[in-house]
């Protein structure tokens, strides 16, 4: 009568989760064994370009050996460091100073509160061509403000095009658009702290600073590492800025590895390169390694949570 | 006494200033955007008040543009969006119906597998769904934009989190008055729900709205179905030096966008933080 039971209920409910399952399993399941049958593949010479994936050549682990020789891919990880590097501590550090002032009872707080919200929601595209404005060379309005405070070093290529700034450029629109995000999750965070626990800090004499530094942030941890995971997963998804921002993976930086190195080449944008070479096997690839990237970050956060508790 | 007082007057003061240049900061750009695309022509550079003749000049031109038909991206974008969240919403909430009330064969494998899928990196689909949509013949079709993002796991997780606090009770009386499986979800499940699927109905929207990569991806650059990001990008390509039209195209992209987040900010605000509230 139960087993009855349960084989009805389980007829409705696939019957309900049929739409989602479908294309669950068409597009999400699938692809991440799909694309590893991909990355043991390649384009060749003999392969059909009007049926390409059904036509590549196996190759077993050739794309991979290739890849770990490949000081484009290697340069890419640091560069994707790098912008790590520029952006989460950035983020995070904008996020909880709004946070910090927001939480004060003045006029039209929520209205703050909205504003530095809002350009979360934004497309980054456009975000990004935005802002290659306000950076362009010799007229754009930043150039006119350096200008009026003497400041030359930027004036003949643009931030953008130079190797040293372009990533930095960079970061810091994708800093001023992101950061509202973190102060929303401070906020509430803030607020919920109970004020006895600021009041006893005062009572021991504590300052405004020690508040912050031994009060506020003990507190808000969890949010902080919350905050480099999501950061750290960005910047190993980041493309659509790049792609508005530079041109072909940026201006020429340095050697490595024998090879020039286009300075705000990423790992996102290196494998969105391949693919538009219709290099698809060397892109799943490259692909795998940064889901193994991926998936070490989140189980090192899973541990360092865990301890936390 | 006075002089607490005034501290405390000088300190708000201080911390008024500070968030009025936050705010600057952060939204001139778009004050910037908004400003130079009623420019005239030539003199988006120039630090003046020459405006388009008329008004909005820059903006009908885009519009219409021959070659980057504005008002067919903008069409294409509405069309993506609005089939995209109207699906997502649909398909999660039937989905989290199911795994909120229903004990059903494999419902654990088919949990920790859709768990698993949130671990993957966006990026990573690129290459596998490319192929999918190559082989089934969806390059340059409107399918081939919506149906592969629809299956979003984190809007049926977040549904079926607040379909748990549905009452028991409800379900079982509707059944006992002989209402079907259909008719409990459309007329209870559904309305009670109804603030989380309008979340994950904007989420959606606003996703499908903002996204660059697959849409540039699934589309040839002669396509009739590119969106508003794609056309900027090529529309970008031609015109780089034409900035007053550019911010113009640009505003067309973002001030929907930004109506619709001030007129739903609650919706915008709690599901794209009902991530981090998990932990």
């Amino acid at each position: 009568m139960i087993e009855n039971r349960k084989l009805r209920a389980t007829v409705t409910s696939y019957l309900f989760l049929a739409p989602f399952l479908l294309v669950f399993l068409l597009f999400l399941a699938w692809p991440v064994i799909y694309s590893f049958y991909l990355s043991l593949h390649k384009v060749c010479w003999s392969t059909d370009l009007y049926n390409v994936f059904s036509d590549m050549k196996l190759v077993w682990f050739q794309n991979y050996k290739q890849l770990f020789k490949d000081s484009h891919f290697w340069w890419s990880l640091i560069v994707t460091a790098y912008y790590a590097l520029l952006t989460i501590p950035a983020t995070i550090f904008l996020g909880l100073m709004l946070a910090i002032l927001l939480n004060n009872k003045l006029p039209g707080v929520s209205l703050f509160r909205s504003a530095y919200f809002l350009p979360n929601v934004l497309d980054i595209l456009v975000v990004g061509i935005i802002w290659t404005f306000i950076y362009s060379p010799h007229y754009g309005i930043l150039q006119k403000i350096f200008n009026l405070l003497g400041i030359q070093t930027f004036a003949r290529e643009g931030i953008l095009a130079n190797p040293r700034t372009a990533l930095p450029g960079i970061a810091i629109a994708m800093v001023l658009r992101g950061a509202g995000f973190g102060m929303i999750l401070f906020l509430a965070s803030i607020q919920n702290i109970p004020k006895s626990v600021y009041e006893a800090a005062e009572i021991d004499g504590a300052g405004p600073w020690q508040k912050l530094l031994y009060v506020t942030i003990p507190l808000v941890k969890p949010i902080i590492l919350f905050l480099v995971v999501m950061g750290t997963i960005a910047s190993l998804n980041a493309f659509t800025e790049i792609y508005a921002m530079t041109q072909d993976g940026g201006p020429f930086a340095v050697h490595f590895m024998g090879e020039i190195q286009g300075a705000t080449k990423l790992s996102g944008y290196y494998l969105f390169e391949k693919w538009s070479q219709m290099k698809y096997g060397y892109a799943a690839a490259i692909s795998y390694v940064l889901l193994a990237i991926t998936l070490v970050i989140s189980i090192v956060n899973a541990r360092l949570l865990r301890r936390k508790q | 006494m006075d002089v607490v007082i005034f501290r405390r007057k000088l300190r708000n003061g201080l911390i008024f200033f500070a968030l009025v240049v936050g705010a600057v900061f952060m939204l001139f750009p778009f004050l910037w955007m908004l400003f130079v695309s009623l420019k005239k022509t030539g003199h988006g550079f120039l630090l003046d008040f020459a405006f388009a003749k008329p008004f909005f000049a820059n903006f009908k031109a885009v519009w219409n543009n021959p070659s980057f038909p504005f008002s067919r991206f903008f069409l294409n974008s509405l069309i993506v969006a609005t089939s995209g969240a109207f699906l997502t919403a649909l398909f999660c909430s039937m989905g989290g119906y199911v795994f909120a009330k229903k004990d059903f064969y494999l419902k654990e494998l088919v949990f920790w597998m859709m768990l698993a899928t949130l671990m993957v990196p966006g990026m990573m689909y690129m290459v596998p769904q490319f192929a999918i949509v190559t082989k089934l013949g969806w390059i340059n079709t409107y399918k081939g934009m919506i149906i592969p993002h629809v299956a979003n796991v984190f809007g049926l997780f977040l549904l079926r989190q607040h379909m748990e606090t549905i009452p028991n009770s409800l379900l079982d009386s509707a059944k006992i008055d002989g209402a079907s499986e259909w008719q409990i979800f459309r007329t209870i499940i559904v309305p009670l729900s109804l603030p989380v699927i309008t979340t994950v109905f904007l989420l959606t929207f606003l996703f499908q709205w903002t996204n660059f990569l697959w849409q540039l991806v699934v589309n040839t650059p002669d396509s009739a179905k590119l969106t508003l990001p794609v056309g900027l990008a090529l529309f970008k390509g031609q015109y780089s030096t034409e900035w007053t039209k550019l911010m113009a195209a640009s505003a067309f992209s973002i001030i929907p966008i930004a109506v619709l987040f001030i007129a739903a900010q609650r919706f915008f605000i709690e599901g794209l933080t009902a991530g981090a509230v998990k932990e």
